[in-house]
């Protein structure tokens, strides 16, 4: 806005004081934003620092076979249990929600989609506790507190993960694919299943992984309806331990032997989840279909 | 009775029976198709306006027109993929061999298994090999073939004009090919399946000139054994591979209609419709 005269060329892209605050704004405002993804990020490195620090000198084998009754503490029945619950949870999940994911994208009208949007979106909202209180009224003043319960409350968590996910895969699966089938004379129901699930199955198997990770980590629906039990006997049908009821018991215990132990079934509990992340990357990247 | 009979005809029908099937109903032995008063709807919107059209069998029928006259939606009532659409319905009667196929009786899954199509954008199934696609219309339709599926395989892709580009690598997936390369392998997965029509919606607005030029080469012995219907932006392209050209345009409603039909040459040189003769010389569309 300052021109002066006779030296117009270098002039005119002369810096005004505006141009100089309005840099001085996108800096402030760029580091801004950088440590607040900083400070995002940082929870990840502090967990694995603490949960090594704190976890890492507990571990041994024996604390992996073991169980709580026997001569060394173990937490054995814990990831059995954890993993029999939340095995029997995607049991059930996964058939239901692939299949209400298969209805929903390929079958449904607009208006019923619509609704079933909706519907699996409050599902997703559901705080797990609630999942738990509510199995906990269904099973336990029946039958008392149970692995299937449990196995019951999870999958009420994760098939609605199960169905987002499967629906997200399967909207990526081009309409041409279908129609090219279709136009094959292959009736639809094979369409769907050898055409559009067959295509995005890499995606619905990521989906179930997924899943399964939410499942293992919740720990207030279990407390409520498998219990946690120091038997080294799998039984589903009584109450049963999981790894993150492990945690909760020792942390709020005043022992300082089984507060560690907390911790090194958190470090256990984190390297399975991690594990199921990193075989969800492995499995997405090597995918040359979706 | 003669009727039902007619049916259960269709509804098996193979090329070999084809003809005797035609002539024993009585029409013209060169009709594969008799298109009458066929209106195609979106909802509420009219898209295609009451065309009536006869399709020469063994022979390429090209579809011209400008955009949204309706010639894609007419082409996917032939194998009654447009009703595949949300929404989308059609009327009127489209008969061959004496059947209608929007006959209450008649199972749309049998229709398309007779009447293939190749899209406008090669569509290769990814999940499959190359020999895969090409098998895929007679495995996934249940289809118990008494032939070897690598003996079809073989066939198709000879027929598609592609065999000898990718005998070496059946087994790699079909995506891996270029796309003039996907649209013959499209072609072969069509008439793999042999049906007796072949519907193309504008095989080559996705293709390179020299693969434009392949399936264009291709088309013209394709017709030897099959009926075909293809849809064109292209008016050289209609002019080099048809037979018979159809030209639609778009009415005040905006819905489409047939202006006119004859042997390509006579549309080209001498049609009898002022508004084909200027389509045809560029001054619209």
């Amino acid at each position: 806005m300052t021109v002066a005269p006779g030296t117009q060329t270098e002039q005119r892209f002369a810096l005004t004081d505006s141009d100089r605050r309005r840099m001085r704004t996108n800096r402030i405002m760029l580091r801004i934003i950088q440590v607040a993804t900083f400070v995002a990020v940082l929870p990840v490195f502090l967990i694995l620092i603490a949960i090594l620090a704190k976890g890492l000198g507990t571990l041994d084998l024996a604390f992996l076979v073991n169980n709580p009754l026997d001569e060394q503490v173990g937490i054995a029945n814990a990831i059995k249990g954890s993993l029999a619950m939340t095995g029997i949870a995607l049991l059930i999940s996964a058939p239901i929600g692939i299949a209400a994911a298969i209805f929903l994208n390929e079958y449904a009208s607009t208006a019923v989609q619509r609704i079933g949007d909706t519907l699996v979106d409050i599902l997703l909202g559901v705080p797990s506790i609630v999942a738990g209180l509510f199995i906990f009224l269904l099973v336990v003043p029946a039958l008392g507190y149970n692995g299937y319960a449990g196995a019951l409350a999870l999958s009420v968590l994760m098939t609605p993960v199960v169905i987002r996910t499967t629906q997200e895969v399967l909207r990526l699966v081009p309409a041409g694919l279908r129609e090219a089938s279709l136009a094959l004379g292959v009736p639809m129901w094979r369409t769907t299943i050898f055409v559009t699930c067959r295509t995005a199955l890499s995606g619905i198997l990521t989906g179930l992984v997924l899943a399964l990770s939410r499942g293992i980590g919740e720990t207030a629906p279990l407390l409520l309806t498998a219990q946690g039990s120091n038997d080294s006997v799998i039984d589903l049908g009584a109450p049963l331990s999981s790894m993150t009821i492990v945690i909760y018991n020792n942390t709020i215990s005043s022992d300082p032997t089984k507060f560690a132990q907390a911790w090194t079934c958190a470090l256990v509990l984190f390297a399975i989840a991690l594990t199921l992340n990193v075989l969800i990357r492995f499995k997405t990247i090597n995918s040359r279909v979706l | 009775m003669a009727d039902s009979k007619t049916k259960v005809n269709i509804k098996t029908s193979a090329p070999k029976s084809s003809s005797a099937q035609r002539a024993s109903n009585g029409a013209s032995s060169s009709t594969a198709m008799r298109l009458l008063n066929v209106e195609a709807m979106y909802g509420s919107f009219r898209a295609v306006n009451d065309v009536t059209l006869d399709i020469e069998a063994k022979s390429v029928t090209a579809f011209i027109g400008p955009s949204g006259c309706g010639k894609t939606t007419l082409l996917r009532t032939l194998n009654r993929m447009h009703e595949t659409l949300p929404g989308a319905t059609v009327k009127g009667s489209i008969q061959v061999g004496g059947t209608d196929l929007y006959d209450p009786s008649v199972d749309p899954v049998r229709v398309r298994r007779s009447i293939g199509m190749v899209f406008q954008k090669p569509n290769p199934f990814p999940a499959m090999s190359i020999a895969q696609n090409v098998s895929s219309g007679l495995r996934l339709s249940g289809t118990k073939s008494k032939r070897d599926v690598a003996e079809i395989v073989e066939e198709s892709l000879r027929k598609a004009a592609l065999w000898d580009e990718v005998k070496d690598k059946l087994n790699e997936p079909g995506v891996s090919l270029s796309g003039g390369q996907q649209q013959r392998l499209c072609i072969a997965r069509t008439i793999a399946v042999e049906p007796e029509i072949v519907l193309m919606d504008e095989p080559c607005s996705a293709l390179d000139p020299l693969a434009t030029l392949k399936i264009e080469e291709l088309i013209g012995e394709l017709k030897t054994r099959f009926t075909i219907v293809i849809v064109t932006h292209n008016m050289q392209q209609a002019a080099r591979v048809s037979d018979t050209t159809a030209f639609f345009n778009m009415g005040a409603d905006r819905g489409g209609y047939l202006v006119e039909t004859g042997p390509t040459n006579k549309i080209f040189t001498n049609p009898s419709n002022k508004l084909t003769e200027d389509y045809i010389a560029g001054r619209f569309g």
